[in-house]
Order: C-alpha cells, then structure tokens, then sequence
C-alpha cells in the first residue's frame, strides 16, 4: 500500500462526511485567514507610517530645546527654550550638513475679506524648502531677503486657500491677508503633498522666522532647528557635528547633560516601526491562538471519527492491516483537513487583506513567507493534533473493535 | 497445516474468571473441511478467533504451517492474518461506502499488490463466487447470500493457507445458505482448507468432519461417512453474456 492509496482513502472518508470536513475545516479557515490578514494589515501599516515619516523630510534631524537639569528637574525636549537664532549660524553647512532652517510656530486666525480660517503658521527661513522639499504650486517660496527685511509675506497651503478663499483655484498671490490682524502679502502656494490631520503641511502658511517673531510671537524664540544631513550616511556625522557646536555654543563640559536634544528620522523611523511591528506580531499572535483552536477541533472531530468507525477499523486489521496504515489513514485525514482549510484560508486571508486595505487606505502586502509559515503551520497542526486520534485507531483490538457496536 | 496444543482461553471479568477455552488439541490436515458445532458459549468463536488470529490464547501453542503463532502479536498478526487467513463473519463485516469490488481488493490493498492486479483479480474472485454481474455495488445494495459471498471473495482472493468462516450462513436463508455451501465445496475440491462453525446439522454435513465442542473442550470428532452434495450452483446472475 502506497501513500497516494491512504490519500484516496483519506479523501473518500472526508467526503463522506461532507458537511462535517466544512465544519471542521473552518477553525483552521478562519484561524489561517486571520493570520494571513492581520499580518498583511500589519505591513501594509508599518509601509504607510514608514512613508509618512519619511515624507517629513529627508535625512531630516530636528534639534529641540530642553532636557536640560535644572534643579534636579529635568525638563522633557521643549519644555524650556534653549536654542536660539545665534545657534543656527554655529552649525555650518559643509560634508555632512546640507542645509540649517530655524522654525518658529504660531497659531492664528487668518482673515481675507469675509472669509477667516484658524491654521498654524510657521516662521523659517529660505532653507526650509530644501529641507522639507516643499514644491511651489504658483508664485515663490520665502526668501533671504524676505527673512533679514522682516518682510510680512507668506506661503499658504492649498487647505487655507480652499477655507480663506473658498475656492482652491482662486488666484491669491499679491492679495493681503491678515493673520492676527497683521497684514501678509501672498506670495505662494504649495502644492498639495496629501497629508492630512495634525501638522499637516497643506494646511499650513509660511513666513519669514524674523516676521512671525516680531509681530506673531512676540518673543526670539526657536522652537526647532531642522537640519538636512546630506546622505542618509552622514546622518551620524552631522549629528555629531550639531552636538559639538551646541556645546561649545552653550558651553557644556563634557560629561555634563546637554540642554537640547537632537532628533534623528531615522531614530523616529525605527520607533515607529517597532511599535507597528509588535503591534502585528500581537495580532499575529491572536490570530495563532484562532489557529490552536481551529487544530483541538480537527483532534475533536477526528477522535469522534475513530470511534465512530470502530468496526470498520476492526475489518480492515482483521484481513491484515498494520497499524501503521491505519495511523497513516487517519494522519492524512487530519493533515488533509488542515492543508485544506489552511488553503481556504489563504485566499480568503489575501481577500480580507485587500479589501481591509482598501476600506483603511493601506497598502497592505501580502509577504511569501507569512503564506508558508500559514502553510506549514497548518499542516503542522494536522500532525501534531491528528497524531493522538490515529495512534488510537491503530493500537485498537481487532477483536474488540469488530465486536464494537 | 493447523496444530493446536493445550490451547486455553480465560477471560477475566473482575475477579471472575470465564474459561471459554479449557485445553483444546486439535489438528487439521490441509485440504480438509471441518464444521465445528456445540451449544451456545461453548467456545467456538473464541477458537475460531484464534485459528484466526484475531485473538491470542492465554495458554498453549498454535503452529500454522509449521510455525508457533501462540505468542505473536500485533503488526506480525496482521502479516499473518494477510497472508495465510481468509476469514468470512456471520455479519459479512464489509466496509459499507465501499464498492464489491473495491471490498475484495483490501487485503490485497495491505499486501502490496499493484492497482492494475488487484482489480482484475478482484474480479476474478467475484465471478466465481457467482458475483460477476454486482461488482460495482455496495453492500447495502446486495441481498445477504450476495454480500455473503463477496465477504468469501475477500476472504479466497489471497490465495490463503486456510479459510476460516464463523457461522457463515447464521444469517441467511436456506436457498443463500445451500450456494455459500456449494462454494466452500467447490473450493475444498479445488485443494483449500475449511473450518466452519455452525449450529445447523444439516449445515455441517455438507462437510468431511465434524468437531463438536462443549465447555470449551472438544467433546466429540467424527467423520461424516457420506457428505451431503450442495445441488445449488451459483447462478451466474447479473454476468453479461
Ligand atoms: N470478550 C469476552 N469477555 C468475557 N467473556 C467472554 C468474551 N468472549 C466470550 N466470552 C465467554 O466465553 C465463552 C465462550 O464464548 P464464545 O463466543 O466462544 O461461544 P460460542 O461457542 O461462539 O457461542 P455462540 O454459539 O453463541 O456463538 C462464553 O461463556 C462467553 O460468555
Ligand atoms: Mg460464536
């Protein structure tokens, strides 16, 4: 007897029991579909937050304010405002740095005409269009002249053109607006970049750093400094660069705690990541105890079945079966259902996955290796929980199990 | 061919013990026909299970063609019930969802026999046993003599040392029983060795001996002087002409 005959055989009993093989199959369908879609979600996750962050900027490393010790009380980054406009001039372009942009930001309400919105305004320099890749839609970005003139200009984002004006198409540039009752001159617009939600860059005006100081804040403060490193890998080095001439700048001894913080997208990146990795390992992880469950009702169903066909157990040991066929006969059923349902599961996993990822708008990508892992995982589980059941169909009595009713 | 020797048989239920095989000697030459007869729980289907090697004495030798199978047990019964046993049940035992045809086949299935041999010889034991025109039907499509006499087809399809039937016809009417019989004599003419148990005198003249048990011992051996010629043949129903 050869292992395509225990198949046949395997397959005729399945399908013999039809409704039951579904049922039974539909732990490990589920179980496997839920593998499948979790992790596809999950990727499609990790993709998305991956691309978002590096939308920000490239190379970017932002220097914050603040960690700094005073009084035993260490304030988190921001929480004081250390840097300052003389720190920009200390931190040179040359190999590693690129480009060097101070922000300052404020909140304002913005009128023209009868139109009025609530956006956030940023203050900055010529440098931050380099830095965060800002694209004009028409007229100009800011300039060096703008900033050391204090000229009232601004950049708008296409979202405050459509709340200002009404219309996203409305030709804007030359017209006043005023931003807490300070009239700007329009002088841009970006183009839309998509994002949306806090921070976002299309809902956003620009102005020279000098200007929103002066007449927005009040105060020379800089909330960030954003510097663009010239490869991804000088991103160490111009790191090391900004923390030596921060020190020697707010003349920190070596050893002692530094009173800005340097902020790598790079590091921002991994954190993300790590937390939308352990994020789909955990669903992952649920979707595995569905998989455990589909496999304790495959060992149900087929322990039922071994009784069940006791007698037929007891006819074929009576004309000579070992008991390794009869193992093999009812480990191929518990294996066939499990592969099977793995399968099913597979597909409907791949179409939960894609259709999750259009209702989130994720990329959701379905990996090889989750398919296989699914895969084995499956048979695995048919195995390991068919293996109980079939060694208790061939340690049966032939006397006992034909006398069986 | 079989040689018993001291054969005991205890069944223990709990403290009492139930001897249902109290030392039987017992010889069988090849190519002979034995019917065992006795009252009801004499101990004939415990030694006919034995014969069989379906079950294992608790004392006492077996040699089947030569060898003590006494002691053997588990995966080398199998092998031994496969390859030297043909045994037909009362209640025919046939796999329900399972073809005639596919039924014959099973022992050859575990004794390794190709596809392509197992069916054609498969058929062969089917048409002659009368069943050539039934080979595609399942067990609860076919009356009892014919499901009867697929189990004999199962039973003969390996060529075995010996054929062991525990009452073969307890089941079926006069007519089945009388082409069953007519079977089993037609295959001792053709050289095989036959045990039957019955409780049918008139079953067990149709044999050359006669064993007769009580209390799990053999009580009395005979031979029938003048066996009775089984007049039915197996009509060759259903067989395309
Ligand atoms: N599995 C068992 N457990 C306990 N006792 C048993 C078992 N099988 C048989 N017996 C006992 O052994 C004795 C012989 O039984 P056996 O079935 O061999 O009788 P038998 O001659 O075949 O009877 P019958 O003609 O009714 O079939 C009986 O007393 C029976 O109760
Ligand atoms: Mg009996």
């Amino acid at each position: 007897m050869n292992f395509f005959e225990s198949i046949r055989i395997s397959l005729r009993a399945l399908r013999a029991n039809k409704l039951r093989s579904i049922l039974t199959m539909l732990g490990m369908i589920i179980g496997v579909a839920a593998v499948i879609a979790m992790v596809g979600i999950g990727n499609g996750a990790t993709a998305s937050i991956t691309s978002q962050i590096q939308s920000l900027g490239s190379n970017l490393l932002t220097i914050s304010s603040g960690q700094s010790n005073s009084g035993g009380i260490r304030g988190g980054a921001g929480s004081s405002n250390t840097i300052t406009m003389t720190d920009v001039s200390k931190i040179q372009i040359g190999t590693a740095v690129k480009a060097v942009a101070p922000v300052s930001s404020s909140t304002g309400q913005v009128v023209f005409g009868s139109g009025n919105t609530s956006t956030s305004i940023t203050g900055t320099t010529q440098d931050y269009q380099v830095i965060k890749n800002v694209t004009m839609a028409t007229g100009r970005f800011i300039t060096e002249e703008d900033v050391s003139n204090s000229a009232r200009v601004a950049v708008l984002g296409p979202t405050v053109i459509t709340n200002l004006f009404g219309d996203e198409n409305a030709s804007v540039i030359g017209k006043i607006i005023k931003i807490n009752n300070v009239p700007f001159q329009v002088i841009g617009v970006t183009t839309a970049t998509g994002s949306t939600g806090f921070m976002s860059s299309d809902d956003m005006i620009t102005a020279p750093i000098s200007t929103v100081q002066a007449r927005l804040i009040g105060k020379k403060t800089v909330r960030n400094i954003l510097v663009s490193a010239t490869s991804s890998e000088q991103m160490q080095a111009a790191e090391d660069q900004i923390t030596a001439a921060l020190h020697k700048a707010h003349k920190i001894a070596d050893g002692k705690s530094d009173d800005f913080t340097v902020q790598n997208q790079a590091d921002m990146l991994e954190t993300m990541q790590s937390v939308t990795e352990t994020l789909t390992l955990l669903l992952g992880g649920v979707a595995g105890i569905s998989l455990l469950v589909g496999g304790i009702g495959i060992m149900n169903i087929m322990l039922v079945s071994v009784t069940e066909r006791t007698r037929e157990i007891g006819i074929r040991k009576a004309i000579g079966a070992k008991g390794v066929y009869i193992m093999m006969q009812f480990l191929i059923e518990a294996v066939v259902l499990s592969i099977l349902g793995g399968g099913i599961g597979v597909v409907l996993g791949f179409g939960g996955s894609t259709l999750a990822g259009k209702a989130l708008k994720l990329s959701t990508s379905i990996s090889l290796p989750s398919v296989l892992i699914a895969f084995g995982f499956s048979a695995a589980i048919g195995i390991i929980f068919g293996v109980f059941p079939a060694r208790k169909a061939a340690a049966m009595d032939p006397i006992d199990a034909l006398r069986y009713e | 061919m079989i040689n018993l020797k001291g054969i005991k048989k205890i069944y223990a239920n709990g403290d009492i013990q139930v001897a249902a095989l109290a030392g039987v000697n017992l010889h069988v030459g090849a190519s002979e026909f034995v019917s065992i007869m006795g009252p009801s729980g004499s101990g004939k289907s415990s030694m006919m299970n034995i014969l069989g090697c379906l079950d294992t004495p608790t004392e006492g030798e077996y040699y089947l063609d030569g060898t003590d199978v006494a002691q053997t047990s588990g995966d080398q019964l199998s092998v031994i019930r496969n390859r030297k046993i043909g045994f037909i049940f009362q209640g025919f035992n046939l796999l329900p969802r399972t073809t005639a045809v596919e039924n014959v086949e099973l022992p050859m299935l575990y004794a390794g026999v190709g596809s392509k041999e197992r069916r054609s010889r498969a058929i062969a034991a089917l048409e002659s046993v009368g069943l050539g025109g039934r080979v595609h039907h399942r067990p609860k499509e076919l009356s009892g003599g014919q499901q009867q006499r697929v189990a004999i087809a199962r039973a003969l399809v390996t060529n075995p040392s010996i054929i062991l039937a525990d009452e073969p016809t307890g089941n079926l009417d006069s007519r089945s029983s009388e082409e069953v019989m007519a079977i089993f004599q037609r295959l001792h003419d053709s050289g095989n060795t036959i045990v039957i148990v019955t409780h049918e005198p008139d079953i067990a003249e149709y044999t050359e001996r006669i064993v007769r048990f009580r209390d799990g011992t053999i009580e009395g051996d005979e031979k029938v002087t003048n066996p009775r010629k089984a007049r039915v043949q197996v009509s060759e129903e259903g067989v395309a002409k």
